[in-house]
């Protein structure tokens, strides 16, 4: 190990009651992530690695189990908590971008800043949004950018507040190859600049084999978890 | 983050202004009825104050229904520099040679030379008072012209005397002032009025002393104070104050219409929350993300509530619009009532509290969504299904409370509304309890309805035409919240119905419950001599259904009830009627239909005054048979009796009294006689006629009449109402419209998809009119249904009156709702059929 974890889960199970069924989706996965590590989770449809990202970031409560975040306990917590959780250590990058679509560029890039009710991040929006090439477009609105636009817009909201972990659902899903390959060498340079934990989502195998490290997840358990050089 | 959220809240707020639009304007109609009614009342108040002297055309006025004694005139001209005039107003009757039957108008007489001390009475044409009245010569209302086809010059008889018609009345400035208002008016002379030969001792008139302060007069309140003492019965008013009557009346009605104001405004804040409940439906992802990026779930509402005022705040500002437009209307529409426009004078004051309470109602209304953004999980950006998680009985519990605070928030919130706009807190409690019990009736049968409708659409789907089975499927289509557009708009039909029925039925119980051998035909005026005449006038006249009876009535005031001045009996509302002066009669037998229930009717042994009292009277004062009671009549005291209590079983109005006195203890008073008969209708205007042309002086009013005053009247405040409650079915169309416009994005890919699959503009604008013709006539007749019990309760319980179905108003009430709900929807809808299939199918969507 490279050095302490950063991200501690252990029995994490996850079920979903619709009527009558009872549909377990994660059934007792536990690993530790250390501190800067790429790890990139696979899995086939419906294996249960989104749920499992939704748990990691505190998006949705565990049926049973625990994850700790950068030496936090997050399972238990409320709602609200768990926001500022979020908007302390961890940023996100979605398949369909998910901007704010009546703000611009440059306001979605300061979103998290202002959630988290920071002084002035203006230079440092600037300077993301330079980093990912798209100074001139600052002023532009979501509907006026192209895919891999938008999705550069996203990546520089998701280094905004300095987090320490960055999580990733198939950051490049929606993207032509060209655009693709372009948003995951911002996203690994951001990554290397930053010193962040990288959590990557992904059934791309040719995208995983970028990560430090490989987690599979078959109907919800941990099938293989391939450390690489 | 403060600027971020109204930077997101303002530009999507921006961003759907069509969808927007619609809910704006339902506040702006709810806010616009309110400062309308709120501003045209402060108008007239203002008018009321500032106008003072004009509005009762002196400085000071005393007013009473006597003929003012000897010493009272002593006490008038004992104030020096004060000058003074006198009116007479009573009513009478009119005829022409040519007139099938005379006409009952109200008559003032007045001294040309001095009235009005301020205002100016205007003739038409234009002309002076002073050389236009004479003693044959008079003005009249224009009214009276046209009902008798007379034009100016003609003549017209007046009690015994004939008179020209010189000029109309254009403008009376004290006619607020003055009373019995019924009928045209006929100005003219003192001089005149003698001439008619109207005016004996006790005739029933009302005498106004106008006065003006000259230089060096004595100070109001001291002159007051004088007249007080010398007119203790009298209505004194000075220029510094409104006419009581006046400003409470003036009183009442702002305060109703404004809580009926506030139902507009309540269904249009209902129309926002229902806009905002399905903007934050298309918001999810947005909501999601940002709690996904650490926003806290306050911090999101913040946005949310902030468009909400934004919303409120445009509304209430279009209301202020809407409002000056409501306040311009509405002299037009009590015109024939207050012949005054109080003119337009803007009050900001009330603009501001439309605004504050349209902003807050909306606030409040919108508290449920808005809280719903709490239950909005940031898990739902990975996946859909998660949201499809039943939520535990806990997560239930909880959310359960929060909708029980919200509800308890909304409802305390409107109590503390309706209490400031009605100055009562018991008021408030009833309107919140009333509106609570509707709200969750109309909820009910709307849901009923609904469900009612999507079973018969299925077990009835093959012998459906398919235009009408997809316009009734597009009703229970996602996002359209139909219950709540049913609960909505038959809010609004319901008001606007119940007021309607309750009128009508108000005026057939008056017009058709008159028992048999109740009087629809009253004589007054009738003095001793002509009494015997107008008896056998009466007694040989056809169409008699009852034995016409002629009673005499004298003006007498109770001093004191076994030696206490009746002041100490501190009696209240309306017992205190008889510590003022009341008509009294007298007679030698028991009235018939009556009995005796206490002591013994008198006899030819009884000795001295003696007095017979109604249960009531006997009940009120109250008084046994032993107590003597002090009279003053005509400056006369009178010491007498109470020797028994009757009841009478008659419904006679006008021929029970509260006081008979016994043969000879009223002689020598100035006694009128009174006369209510029941006769076949057709049978009245020969009657009126034939009294007309040996009795002149003699007024008959036939019960018909009365009636059709009674109902301009009401029809008048009815039209009022109407106007403010009709408002409420506009905001419920809009919010129709608005529901519509919300659920464009769906429509138009339904319509994209029907296009491409062949469908016709016609074919899908079918199906668009079925579900908002099946939405109004929903609407219409559950607004029917609740009408008719609410009409029920407030006539049974409220005025005891019989309430009898009529289908027509609710058929008519139904149509008009559905075409309504018809051409709201097509409002917020034409534009999608024009939507080209490609342009959708592109992705434009």
């Amino acid at each position: 190990m490279p050095s302490d974890p950063i991200i501690q889960v252990r029995g994490l199970t996850k079920s979903i009651t619709n009527g009558a069924h009872t549909v377990e989706i994660l059934r007792g996965v536990g690993f530790d992530v250390p501190k800067g590590q790429f790890i990139a989770i696979m899995g086939p449809s419906g294996s249960g690695k989104s749920t499992l990202l939704g748990l990691l970031a505190g998006l949705d409560s565990a049926t049973a189990g625990s994850i700790v975040l950068d030496g936090e306990e997050i399972t238990g917590l409320g709602e609200d908590e768990l926001a500022m959780v979020r908007g302390r250590k961890i940023g996100f990058v979605f398949q369909s971008y998910q901007l704010i679509p009546t703000l611009t560029a440059l306001e979605n890039v300061l979103l998290p800043h202002e959630l988290a009710g920071g002084g002035n991040g203006r230079p440092r929006a600037l300077e993301l949004l330079e980093s990912v090439g798209l100074t001139g477009r600052r002023d532009h609105y979501p509907i006026q950018l192209s895919g891999g636009e938008q999705q550069r817009v996203a990546l520089a909201r998701a280094f905004m507040a300095r987090p320490p972990i960055l999580m990733a659902d198939e950051p490049t899903g929606n993207l032509d190859s060209a655009n693709g390959a372009h948003v995951l060498e911002l996203l690994l340079a951001l990554n290397r600049r930053e010193g962040t934990t990288l959590v990557l989502v992904t059934h791309d195998a040719a995208l995983a084999a970028q990560a430090g490290r490989i987690l599979r997840l078959k109907d919800g358990v941990v099938v293989g978890d391939d450390l690489r050089a | 983050m403060h600027s971020t959220a109204l930077k997101i809240a303002w530009r999507e707020a921006r961003a759907s202004t069509a969808k927007f639009l619609f809910v704006i304007l339902a506040v702006a109609l709810g806010v616009g009825a309110l400062t309308g009614v709120r501003g045209f009342s402060e108008a007239f108040r203002g008018m009321l104050t500032r106008d003072a002297r004009k509005l009762m055309a002196a400085d000071m006025t005393v007013r009473s229904f006597s003929l003012a004694t000897g010493e009272q005139v002593k006490a008038m001209d004992a104030l020096p520099n004060i000058r003074r005039t006198w009116i007479t107003e009573t009513v009478s009757m009119l005829s022409t040679p040519t007139a099938s039957v005379p006409v009952l108008v109200s008559i003032k007489a007045v001294d040309p030379e001095v009235y009005p001390f301020y205002g100016e009475f205007k003739l038409e044409p234009p002309q002076r008072l002073v050389e236009t009245l004479d003693a044959g010569a008079i003005a009249v209302s224009d009214d009276l012209l046209v009902r008798l086809d007379l034009k100016l010059g003609d003549s017209v008889r007046l009690g015994s005397a004939d008179f020209r018609i010189a000029a109309t009345v254009a403008v009376e400035p004290d006619r607020m002032a003055g009373s019995l208002n019924v009928g045209p008016r006929i100005l003219m002379s003192r001089a005149g009025l003698d001439r008619t030969g109207l005016m004996v001792e006790g005739s029933r008139a009302s005498h106004r002393y106008l006065f003006r302060f000259d230089a060096g007069a004595m100070g109001v309140e001291q002159a007051r104070g004088k007249l007080k003492d010398a007119f203790p019965e009298a209505q004194i008013i000075d220029y510094r104050e409104t006419h009581p009557l006046i400003t409470r009346g003036l009183d009442r009605s702002t305060k109703f219409l404004s809580l009926v104001s506030l139902i507009a405004l309540i269904v249009g804040a209902l129309g926002v929350a229902m806009a905002m409940h399905s903007h934050l439906q298309q918001k999810l992802d947005s909501i999601a993300v940002m709690k996904s990026l650490g926003a806290r779930s306050g911090q999101i509402i913040r946005i949310y509530t902030i468009q909400t005022l934004i919303l409120g705040t445009l509304g209430g500002g279009a209301g202020i619009v809407v409002g000056i437009a409501v306040q311009r209307i509405f002299p037009q529409l009590i015109a024939r009532y207050f012949h005054l426009d109080p003119g337009f004078h803007w009050d900001p004051l009330s603009a501001v509290q439309g605004l504050a309470v349209g902003v807050l109602t909306t606030l409040l209304f919108t508290i449920p969504p808005l809280l719903s953004i709490r239950r909005v999980k940031p898990s739902l950006i990975l996946r859909r299904e998660m949201e499809e998680t039943r939520p535990g009985w806990r997560d239930r519990i909880r959310h359960g409370k929060a909708a029980m605070a919200a509800t308890a928030l909304i409802l305390a919130g409107v109590l503390g509304i309706v209490w400031w706009l009605s100055e009562s807190l018991r008021t408030g409690l009833y309107f919140v309890g009333g509106f609570t019990v509707s709200l969750l009736i109309l909820a009910g049968i709307a849901v009923g309805l609904l469900w009612g409708l999507k079973r018969f659409s299925r077990s009835a789907q093959q012998r459906m035409p398919a235009v009408v089975r997809h316009g009734i499927a597009n009703i229970h289509r996602p996002g359209n919240q139909a219950a709540a557009l049913l609960v909505a708009l038959g809010l609004g039909v319901m008001f606007t119905l119940t007021v309607y029925l309750v009128q009508k039925s108000m005026l057939a119980q008056i017009a058709s419950s008159a028992p048999p051998g109740m009087p629809n035909v009253f004589l007054i005026n009738i003095t001793a001599k002509e009494r015997d005449g107008v008896a056998a006038l009466l007694a040989g006249h056809p169409g008699m259904q009852n034995r016409p009876e002629v009673v005499p009535l004298t003006a007498a005031r109770i001093v004191k009830i076994n030696g206490a001045p009746i002041g100490d009996r501190q009696l209240k509302g309306f017992s205190r009627r008889f510590t003022q002066t009341r008509s009294v009669s007298w007679a030698r037998e028991l009235p018939p239909q009556s009995n005796i229930v206490e002591g013994k009717f008198w006899d030819a042994s009884t000795k001295g005054a003696a007095i017979c009292l109604s249960e009531d009277a006997a009940k009120t004062l109250p008084s046994k048979p032993g107590d003597t009671i002090e009279w003053i009549a005509s400056g006369k005291s009178i010491s007498a009796r109470v020797v028994c209590i009757y009841r009478s079983d008659s419904v006679r109005i006008g021929s029970n009294f509260d006081f008979l006195f016994n043969p000879g203890s009223l002689d020598g008073l100035p006694t009128l006689h009174f006369a209510a008969v029941r006769m076949q209708p057709g049978q009245i205007a020969p009657l009126q006629r034939a009294v007309f042309s040996r009795f002149p002086t003699v007024t008959v009013i036939n019960g018909a009449d009365v009636l059709a005053i009674i109902q301009e009247v009401v029809d008048q405040i009815a039209l009022v109402i109407r106007f403010i409650s009709f408002f409420a079915i506009l905001a419920g169309a809009i919010i129709l419209a608005s529901s519509v416009a919300g659920t464009r994005f769906r429509r138009v890919r339904e319509v994209v998809i029907l296009k491409t699959l062949g469908a016709t503009r016609r074919r899908i604008g079918g199906i668009f009119s079925v579900e908002f013709l099946i939405l109004g006539l929903a609407a219409g007749l559950l607004g029917s249904l609740l009408a008719t019990g609410f009409s029920l309760l407030v006539l049974k319980r409220l005025f005891q009156v019989d309430y009898s179905f009529d289908p027509v108003p609710h058929a008519i009430a139904i149509g008009l709702t559905a075409l309504l709900a018809n051409a709201a929807g097509w409002a917020a809808s034409h534009r999608i059929l024009q939507q080209k299939p490609l342009e959708a199918l592109r992705g434009s969507l």
